[in-house]
C-alpha cells in the first residue's frame, strides 16, 4: 500500500493486464468531494448567472464570482501539494494570524448594509470571519488532538477550548455576524459531540443553554435580530416590513412548484420581490427556477457530498486529520442546513450563505479550501 | 490499515459515526421534507401567490364622451395629461427616500418642503395608495422622469385624461367639470345604473360634478378596460422600464367602450359673441330660440377652467374658486336669482290688459311720484314722464303708471297668473341641473309664508319688478320667448341629440311645451310695441343702442342690490363700491316680425340695464342677426338704413 499520487494511479489505470484491488478499484472516491464541488459549482454558477441578471446591486457580479473560482483553483492547487500535517504544525498561527485580522476588520474594517466585515486589500476585500471557521476546526482538531475523549468531556476539558472559541467568536458578534458566529459554535458542539461529552455535562450545558437563552434575546440581541426571531415565529405580525422577506422567500421556493418556472423566468427574483437573492437567499432563487425535482437533486448532491466529507474523516488514520476532515464537513453541513432551512421559513434570517450557490469571494475561497484540505487528507493518509 | 497515534481512540470516533449519520440524515430529511411541503403540496398557492406578486389589473380609461354644439364644433374634449405620483410604500421600501425626493423635486422643479407636505398631509391613508404630487406635466418632465426612473423608486408618471374646454372657461358652467368621485357620492350613482357590474363605480374614477358633464354622466361616460401588467417589487411596471407592452393574456384585455357624444343646441359663434359681450363685466346671458325652446347661447362669467378640475384638484385652484365672491363655480343664468326690476313690467303689462284694466288707450300722468297713504312713492325719474300710456310706459319704463295698474289691478294674483303662465317663479327644467325657481309672490304664498295678509300696497312694487318677486335669467328669457311666440311656454332645451362614436344618433331631443297661454292678439301688439320703443324710439330706455338696420326689441331693468334712501338712489351708481352698485338687465329679441332669439341679461353690478346689460345683449344679437339673415342684416344693408332720415313715429304722448 504505497501508491499516493494521482500519476502512479494513472498509471495503473491505463495497465490492461493488471488485477485490481478493492483499493485501487475506488481510488477515485478521494476525488469524490473535489469532483461533487465542481458539480454543484457549475450549476451554482448557472444558477448565479440568472440570479445577477436583474437590475439591481446585483447585476454583473457573476464575473467576480468566476475571477473567485480561479483564485481558488490556484488555492486549492497549492493546499493539495503539501502533506496536510503542516495544518497541525501552523494550527496556533493560523488561529492567531486570523484573530488578527478580526481585530485589524474592527480597526479598519469596511462596512456595508451596517455591519463591519470587510478589510480591502487593494481591489479586493476579504471577510476574515468567512476564514475564521476553518481555522478554528482547524485550532480544535489541533487541540483535541492528542487528548483521549474515549470516556467523555468533562466541564474542566470544555474550559480552554471554550475560551479559544470564544474569543473569535466575540470578535464576530460585535462586527456583527450572526450567522458565521452561529456557525462557529455549531461546529464547536458538532466536534464536541463527536468527540463525546460526558452525559451529566451535557445534561448541565443544556440547563445552562435553557436558562441563557432568555437573556440573551433580551441583552445579547440587537432589535433587529430579535425582530427577525420574531417575525420567524409569526411572519404575519409584519408582511409588508421584518416578514417580509420571509414571506417571499417561501413563495419563491413553492411557487417553483415540481419542475420549476425556469431558467431565468423566476419572477420572484427578477422582479425584484427576493431580498439578497444572490447571496443569502440563492437557494430561493434556485428552487423557484428548477422546482421539486431539481431541488431533491441538489439536496442529494450535498447529502453525498457531506457523505465524502466525512468519509474522508472515517478512512483517515490519523486524529489530527479525522478531527479535522469531520470539522470541515460539519461546516458545509451546516451551512446547508441553516440557509435552506432560513430560505424555507423554518429557522430566523441570519446571513449564513449556501456553499457554492451564494455570491461572495470570502465564503466560496473558505469553501474551496475546505475541500482542498479534505481531498489532501484522502490522498495523503498513506505517504508516511 | 495503519494508524497515526492513539489507535484506540480512532476505532472510537469511528464508532461515533453512527450517530453522527444519524444527524445528516435527520437534517436532510427535514429539508426535503420542507421542500416537498412548500412546493408540491402548497406549490399551487404559492404560484399564485408569485403571480398576485408580480401581475397587477391596470385600468385603461375609457374615453369621456364629448360635447359639441349645434354646427358640430367640439366645445369639450378629452386630452390625456400627464401626471406624477408617489407611493409612500415603494418610496419607504427603497431605503432612499430624502434621495428619490430630491431626484423627483430636480426634475419636476417642485421644491422638496412642497413634496414632503403633499406626502405628510396623507400620513394617514394606506401607504399603498398613490399621492398626486403634480399634474399637468410638460413633455419636458415626462421625458425626464422617464430617463431618471430607474433611480426614483416609487415614483410613478402616469397618464389620464382631462377635459378640455376648447375655449377655456367660455360655457363652463354649462358644461360643468368632471372631478374624483367622492367615497359618499359611490352607492348613490351605483344604484342608479343598476346591475350592471361592469359600469359601477370605483373609488379613483372621475365622474361629472356639476353641469352637463353632471346631468348627462350616463350617457358621457364610457366604460374602463383593463389589462394585465407586469409589475417589479417597487411597483414599476415593466412595461414602462421595457418599453413594450407585457399583456400577460389577450383574453384577460377588456377593451374600454367610449362614452356617448352630445350635441348642443349651444351656437358657438353666440357664446364668443356672449364674450366679448361682458369683456370684464360678470353675470349670466342666456339666448333662446322661441319657435321651439331651443338653447342658442348659455354664458356664465366669471367662469373656470374644466381642465383645473378634472385632474384632481389642486388644493389652491380650488381654494380660490370656492372662495371668490364672484362666484365662478355658479351658473349665473339659473342657479342666482334676482329681482327683474322693470324688465317685469312687460308681465304686469300683459295681466293688466289681459285682465281688462287698462285698455290701449288707457294714459295716467306720471309726476315723478305717486301717494301710497302717507307714503310718497318715486319713479326712476325725477321729474316724472308726463302723460304715458301702455306703450310709452314701456319705453320709458314708467314706475308711476304701473303703480296705477297695480292699484287698478284687483289683487297681486292677477301679476302672478300670467307671471306663472309665462314660466316665472318655477323650474324651466332645463336638463343642466341646479336650477333655483325664483319666486312669484300671492296673497296665499304670503299668508302662508307670513302669516299676514297681502298690504294692497305691496302689488305696487311686485307690479314693478320689485319687492318679493324673484326671476332666473333663463326665466326672463324663456317668458319673453312665449311673449313673442304667441303664448306657447317651451322648456328650454340644450342637448338636441346624444350620438355615439360614430355620429350615429341614439337619442333625439323633441321641442316639448310647458303652458300655453291664449294673449290676445291686442295685447302681444301693444307689448312689443312699446319693447319696440325701448331701442328704437326716441327716449327709450335703451335708445341709445339703435343702430339703423339693426332692429331689435327689449326691455331694460335696473335693480337696486340694497334697499337705500331715496337721496342715494339717485346717486350715481358708479360711485358706489362694485358689491353695492346696481344690477342691469336687459331682455331683448329679434327680428322684430318673427323673432327667433330672445336673450335674457343678467350683469352684476353693472349699473343699469341699459348701459350695462343691453350691449351684452346687442353683440350677441347683431351676430345672430348676420350670421341666420345674411341677406337682410349685411353691411350694405346697414348702410342704406343708416342713409334713410329715421322716421320714428311714437304713437302714444309720451315724456322724453
Amino acid at each position: 500500500m504505497s501508491y499516493s499520487s494521482m500519476e502512479t494511479n494513472l498509471d495503473q489505470q491505463f495497465d490492461p493486464n493488471r488485477m485490481s484491488t478493492y483499493e485501487e478499484e475506488f481510488k477515485w472516491l478521494k476525488w469524490v468531494p473535489l469532483i461533487l464541488e465542481i458539480i454543484i459549482l457549475t450549476w451554482g454558477m448557472i444558477n448565479l448567472s440568472s440570479a445577477t441578471a436583474v437590475e439591481d446591486k446585483s447585476a454583473g457580479l457573476w464575473k467576480n464570482q468566476m475571477i473567485t473560482i480561479c483564485i481558488g483553483t490556484i488555492g486549492t492547487l497549492f493546499l493539495m501539494i503539501p502533506h496536510y500535517s503542516f495544518l497541525s504544525r501552523l494550527a496556533y498561527m493560523i488561529y492567531l494570524g486570523n484573530l488578527g485580522l478580526l481585530l485589524a476588520v474592527l480597526a479598519v474594517g469596511k462596512s456595508s448594509l451596517g455591519a463591519k466585515r470587510w478589510i480591502g486589500f487593494g481591489g479586493f476585500s476579504l471577510q476574515p470571519s468567512e476564514l475564521m471557521k476553518i481555522s478554528t476546526v482547524i485550532f480544535l482538531a489541533k487541540y483535541f488532538e492528542n487528548k483521549s475523549t474515549t470516556s467523555g468531556l468533562k466541564f474542566k476539558d470544555l474550559l480552554m477550548p471554550t475560551i479559544f472559541v470564544m474569543i473569535p467568536l466575540v470578535l464576530i458578534l460585535v462586527q456583527p455576524d450572526l450567522g458565521t458566529a452561529m456557525i462557529i459554535m455549531l461546529v464547536y458542539g458538532s466536534i464536541l459531540l463527536f468527540l463525546k461529552i460526558s452525559p451529566k455535562v451535557l445534561v448541565g450545558l443544556t440547563i445552562i443553554a435553557a436558562l441563557a437563552l432568555p437573556v440573551v434575546y433580551n441583552y445579547g440581541l440587537k432589535p433587529y435580530q430579535r425582530q427577525r426571531i420574531t417575525t420567524f415565529i409569526d411572519p404575519m405580525s409584519d408582511p409588508k416590513g421584518a416578514g417580509y422577506n420571509s414571506i417571499q422567500s417561501m413563495i419563491a421556493v413553492g411557487s417553483g412548484q415540481m419542475f420549476g418556472k425556469g431558467w431565468k423566468k423566476g419572477t420572484q427574483a427578477h422582479l425584484n420581490f427576493l431580498p439578497e437573492h444572490h447571496t443569502d437567499f440563492i437557494f430561493s432563487v434556485f428552487s423557484e427556477e428548477w422546482g421539486f425535482v431539481w431541488c431533491s437533486i441538489l439536496l442529494l448532491l450535498y447529502l453525498l457530498f457531506i457523505m465524502s466529507g466525512l468519509s474522508v474523516a472515517y478512512r483517515s488514520n490519523d486524529k489530527f486529520a479525522t478531527l479535522l476532515a469531520f470539522g470541515i464537513t460539519s461546516i458545509f453541513f451546516w451551512h446547508v442546513f441553516v440557509n435552506m432551512g432560513m430560505v424555507m421559513g423554518m429557522l430566523p434570517i441570519v446571513g449564513v450563505p449556501l456553499p457554492f450557490l451564494s455570491y461572495g469571494g470570502s465564503a466560496l475561497l473558505t469553501a474551496m479550501s475546505g475541500v482542498a484540505i479534505l481531498v489532501n487528507i484522502a490522498n495523503k493518509k498513506y505517504m508516511f | 490499515m495503519s494508524f497515526i497515534g492513539n489507535e484506540e481512540q480512532i476505532r472510537f470516533l469511528q464508532d461515533r459515526f453512527k450517530f453522527i449519520y444519524g444527524i445528516l440524515f435527520i437534517g436532510v430529511g427535514v429539508l426535503l421534507s420542507r421542500l416537498f411541503f412548500l412546493q408540491m403540496i402548497n406549490g399551487d398557492q404559492m404560484r399564485q401567490y408569485s403571480e398576485e406578486n408580480r401581475i397587477k389589473r391596470v385600468k385603461i380609461p375609457a374615453p369621456r364622451g364629448m360635447i359639441f354644439d349645434r354646427e358640430g364644433r367640439l366645445l369639450i374634449d378629452n386630452r390625456p395629461a400627464f401626471y406624477v405620483n408617489i407611493t409612500p410604500q415603494y418610496l419607504k421600501e427603497s431605503g432612499k427616500p430624502k434621495e428619490v425626493i430630491g431626484q423627483l423635486s430636480k426634475v419636476i422643479k417642485i421644491p422638496v418642503d412642497d413634496i414632503e407636505k403633499k406626502l405628510n398631509k396623507v400620513k394617514g391613508q394606506a401607504s399603498f395608495m398613490p399621492v398626486l404630487i403634480k399634474d399637468n406635466l410638460t413633455r419636458d418632465e415626462v421625458a425626464a422622469l422617464e430617463t431618471w426612473k430607474i433611480n426614483m423608486p416609487g415614483v410613478q408618471v402616469e397618464m389620464g385624461i382631462s377635459r378640455m374646454n376648447t375655449e377655456r372657461d367660455v360655457g363652463s358652467n354649462l358644461y360643468g367639470y368632471i372631478g374624483k368621485i367622492s367615497q359618499n357620492e359611490i352607492p348613490g350613482l351605483n344604484a342608479s345604473i343598476g346591475q350592471n357590474s361592469s359600469r359601477k363605480y370605483q373609488l379613483d374614477d372621475s365622474v361629472g360634478k356639476s353641469g352637463l358633464e353632471k346631468q348627462f354622466e350616463e350617457h358621457l361616460r364610457g366604460i374602463d378596460g383593463s389589462e394585465l401588467v407586469e409589475v417589479d417589487a417597487l411597483g414599476r411596471s415593466i412595461q414602462i422600464t421595457k418599453n413594450k407592452g407585457r399583456v400577460l393574456a389577450q383574453n384577460e384585455e377588456e377593451p374600454s367602450v367610449p362614452g356617448k357624444n352630445l350635441i348642443l343646441s349651444i351656437d358657438q359663434d353666440l357664446q364668443m359673441a356672449a364674450l366679448r359681450g361682458f369683456g370684464e363685466k360678470q353675470g349670466g346671458l342666456i339666448a333662446i330660440d322661441p319657435r321651439n325652446g331651443e338653447v342658442l347661447a348659455m354664458v356664465s362669467r366669471p367662469s373656470f377652467d374644466p381642465a383645473d378640475l378634472s385632474r384632481g384638484v389642486d388644493a389652491d385652484i380650488w381654494a380660490k374658486l370656492i372662495s371668490d365672491e364672484n362666484h365662478p363655480l355658479r351658473d349665473k343664468t339659473i342657479q342666482d336669482h334676482f329681482s327683474p326690476g322693470s324688465t317685469f313690467k312687460t308681465i304686469t303689462a300683459i295681466a293688466a290688459l289681459e285682465e281688462g284694466v287698462i285698455t290701449k288707450d288707457t294714459t295716467f300722468n306720471c309726476g315723478g311720484s305717486i301717494m301710497l297713504g302717507n307714503r310718497k312713492v318715486h319713479c326712476w325719474k325725477k321729474e316724472g314722464h308726463g302723460t304715458v300710456n301702455v306703450v310709452s310706459a314701456l319705453t320709458h319704463s314708467c314706475d308711476v303708471f304701473f303703480y296705477r295698474v297695480a292699484q287698478k289691478l284687483k289683487s297681486v294674483d292677477d301679476i302672478a297668473k300670467y307671471a306663472m303662465h309665462l314660466g316665472m317663479g318655477r323650474r324651466t327644467g332645463i336638463e343642466v341641473g341646479r336650477e333655483v325657481p325664483g319666486l312669484i309672490p300671492t296673497e296665499a304664498w304670503k299668508k302662508q309664508r307670513f302669516n299676514t295678509e297681502w298690504s294692497p300696497g305691496e302689488t305696487l312694487y311686485v307690479a314693478i319688478g320689485q319687492s318679493f318677486v324673484l326671476t332666473t335669467t333663463i326665466q326672463l328669457a324663456n317668458a319673453y320667448a312665449s311673449l313673442v311666440n304667441g303664448g306657447t311656454l317651451y322648456k328650454p332645451m340644450i342637448v338636441k341629440s346624444v350620438q355615439n362614436e360614430d355620429s350615429k344618433t341614439i337619442k333625439e331631443s323633441i321641442p316639448q311645451v310647458l303652458d300655453r297661454t291664449n294673449l290676445k292678439k291686442e295685447t302681444i301688439d301693444l307689448v312689443t310695441e312699446g319693447l319696440w320703443g325701448v331701442v328704437n324710439a326716441p327716449g327709450g330706455t335703451a335708445n341709445w343702442m339703435h343702430k339703423p338696420g339693426l332692429e331689435f326689441a327689449g326691455k331694460t331693468g335696473t335693480v337696486q342690490v340694497f334697499t337705500q334712501k331715496a337721496e342715494k338712489i339717485y346717486q350715481k351708481c358708479e360711485n358706489l363700491r362694485f358689491k353695492q352698485r346696481h344690477h342691469g338687465v336687459f331682455v331683448g329679441y329679434a327680428p322684430i316680425k318673427n323673432p327667433s332669439i330672445v336673450v335674457a341679461v343678467y350683469a352684476e353690478h353693472a349699473c343699469s340695464g341699459s348701459h350695462g346689460a343691453a350691449p351684452i345683449a346687442k353683440e350677441v344679437i347683431e351676430t345672430y342677426l348676420r350670421k341666420y339673415y345674411p341677406d337682410v342684416y349685411n353691411d350694405k344693408a346697414l348702410a342704406e338704413a343708416r342713409k334713410k332720415p329715421g322716421i320714428i313715429q311714437f304713437k302714444a304722448s309720451g315724456g322724453d
